[in-house]
């Protein structure tokens, strides 16, 4: 679906983006994760041919992107981080016109608008919204034409729990529907949540590229403290892997001596930190 | 129906609902009843009060009535693109089918068409000099580029509503140069030639439609340097979020230190990135 090859981007003699390599499959939500600052949005502009006067490779759907056509946009779905919605119009008057623009119809606008909770609220001016029904309907705005390609931008930003369990869900549900998706994001839960692989970006260079999963199995193990009483409170910890091995947790387990006992596995943030040094917050 | 045809007509749509933009609409058949009606009549108490006779500049006032429709069309559009810059959507339609130069055309050129057609419509009616069919269609080309010119200016030089209301005040003052030609002497009068208006005034007051065609190049070269200046301000918008967000080193003080483009903007470029 996108294959980039030696991407290299600057405005300046400073490098925004430096040789750039990665693949997305079809069906595959691809997170970028980075700092701000990282390169992350220059790459999706690039991706979505807005900045043409990049060096290397840049083919999404086929299309090298500094030479896409008017149909370029048909088979891709925005949905920035901030609403891009018309706040003097109706929920339903946004998706009519936007949908106008496309000639593929392929999503019914009250079907769309049950989906994210907005069928009652359909006919309210948007400036009338909350932040969360905002975010829902800017979602669903960019599902009209069902794009095979979904571009993301921090989505779940600033909303509450529920509307961000809310979000994910959507986000699922058009994976399992077959859409490519890229997501953009510093919030290491969601990747991890959400995306089959992840690419580190850090000064415009990608520092790890794999599934959260394996990242996360890269570093080893995950260790289990335990706790006991011994002249006072007691701690120790070892690998999970190596439990059968640690005599003294044997002997507290068989003389019920523990006072607790818990396993911590790494996350994604630590995995992140330990190959780029930075952190996301 | 084209997409770029289908985003003009969403403009109307929000035209409609705006009551200020409506009424900036109507402006132009306003004018032109108060024009026909009101200056002979005007005349005709000024002959009697102190013989001053007001024919002898009934050019300008056509070439008054063939701005004023540009100007009204391509202020409403130019508030249009500014609500939607400052609701994000121009940036979401240049993702879309519509993209960034269908949505110029849909914004700046279909109104200045427009344009064109109702002063061409308008001028036949409410003219107060004599004007042939040639010199009612060179002046509705000329006021609609003019007319293509503010809005470019209001979109290059201004951030928001507030903004572009007052920079479409003074762009409207292009209009003025119209003046030069019949009220200061040559050659002091050539020194406001760069102005499109100025040759409108010169080809009215001398009766020549040649000097039509200095005033379509002089149009075209403003056009052409807003829109650069406008496609750099695009540009300078992507560079400043992210060389803000890379945190690369900027020394403001530097002879070149705007790195972000060679424009006249240097001085806004760096207070910004201070």
């Amino acid at each position: 679906m996108i294959q980039v090859s030696h991407l290299s981007f600057s405005y300046t003699a400073n490098p925004i983006i430096q040789d750039m390599s990665f693949s997305v499959d079809k069906g595959e939500i691809f997170g970028f994760l980075g700092p701000s600052g990282a390169g992350k949005s220059t790459l999706q502009r690039i991706l979505l041919g807005m900045l043409p006067h990049y060096q290397g490779s840049v083919r999404v759907n086929g299309v090298e992107c500094k030479h896409h056509g008017a149909d370029f946009y048909a088979s891709i779905g925005v949905d920035f981080e901030f609403s891009t919605l018309y706040e003097k119009l109706s929920a339903r008057e946004n998706l009519q016109f936007f949908s106008s623009l496309y000639r593929r119809q392929a999503r019914s606008i009250p079907e769309l608008l049950a989906m994210v909770g907005l069928e009652n609220d359909a006919d309210k001016r948007v400036s009338a919204y909350s932040k969360g029904m905002k975010s829902r309907l800017n979602f669903v705005k960019a599902l009209l034409h069902d794009p095979a390609l979904l571009f993301l931008d921090e989505p779940t930003s600033g909303l509450d729990p529920t509307n961000s369990r809310l979000m994910k869900d959507m986000i699922l549900e058009e994976k399992r529907r077959g859409k490519t998706i890229l997501l953009t994001t510093h919030n290491m839960q969601d990747a991890a949540e959400l995306c089959d692989r992840v690419a580190f970006i850090v000064g415009g260079r990608i520092f790890a590229l794999d599934s959260p999963h394996s990242l996360i199995m890269s570093r080893g193990a995950a260790q289990v403290t335990y706790t006991w009483f011994d002249e006072g409170e007691r701690t120790a910890s070892c690998p999970m892997d190596r439990l059968s091995e640690d005599a003294r947790l044997q002997t507290l387990v068989a003389q019920n001596r523990l006072r607790s006992i818990h396993s911590s596995e790494p996350t994604l943030n630590d995995i992140f930190l330990e190959i780029t040094g930075r952190t996301l917050v | 129906m084209s997409v770029v045809w289908r985003s003009f007509l969403q403009m109307l749509r929000l035209i409609r609902r705006d009551r200020m933009l409506l009424a900036a609409g109507a402006a132009p058949l306003l004018a032109g009843v108060a024009l026909r009606c009101g200056v002979p009549a005007a005349e005709e108490v000024l002959v009697r009060c102190t013989g001053t006779a007001l024919s002898p500049y009934y050019g300008l006032f056509d070439i008054l009535l063939a701005s004023l429709t540009p100007a009204m069309f391509c202020f409403i559009a130019a508030m249009v693109m500014l609500e939607e810059r400052d609701d994000h959507i121009d940036r979401y339609l240049f993702a879309t089918a519509c993209g960034r130069n269908g949505y110029y055309v849909s914004r700046i050129v279909l109104p200045a068409l427009a344009a064109f057609s109702v002063t061409a419509l308008l001028l036949p009616v409410f003219h107060l000099s004599a004007l042939l069919a040639g010199a009612v269609l060179c002046l509705s080309l000329t006021g609609a580029l003019q007319g293509v010119i503010v809005a470019l200016l209001v979109v290059a030089l201004s951030a928001n509503k507030l903004e572009g209301m007052a920079v479409t005040k003074l762009s409207s003052l292009i209009i003025l140069g119209a003046l030069v030609p019949w009220f200061v002497p040559a050659p002091l009068c050539f020194g406001l030639s760069f102005l499109p208006s100025f040759w409108m005034g010169k080809a009215m007051l001398e009766s020549r439609l040649t000097y039509f065609l200095p005033s379509f190049a002089a149009a075209v070269g403003w056009i052409a340097a807003l829109w650069r200046r406008i496609q750099r301000g695009c540009r300078f918008l992507d560079r400043k979020s992210d060389l803000e967000n890379s945190k690369i080193p900027i020394d403001p003080d530097a002879a070149s230190s705007c790195i972000l483009c060679p424009c006249l903007n240097k001085r806004k470029h760096k207070e910004v990135l201070r």
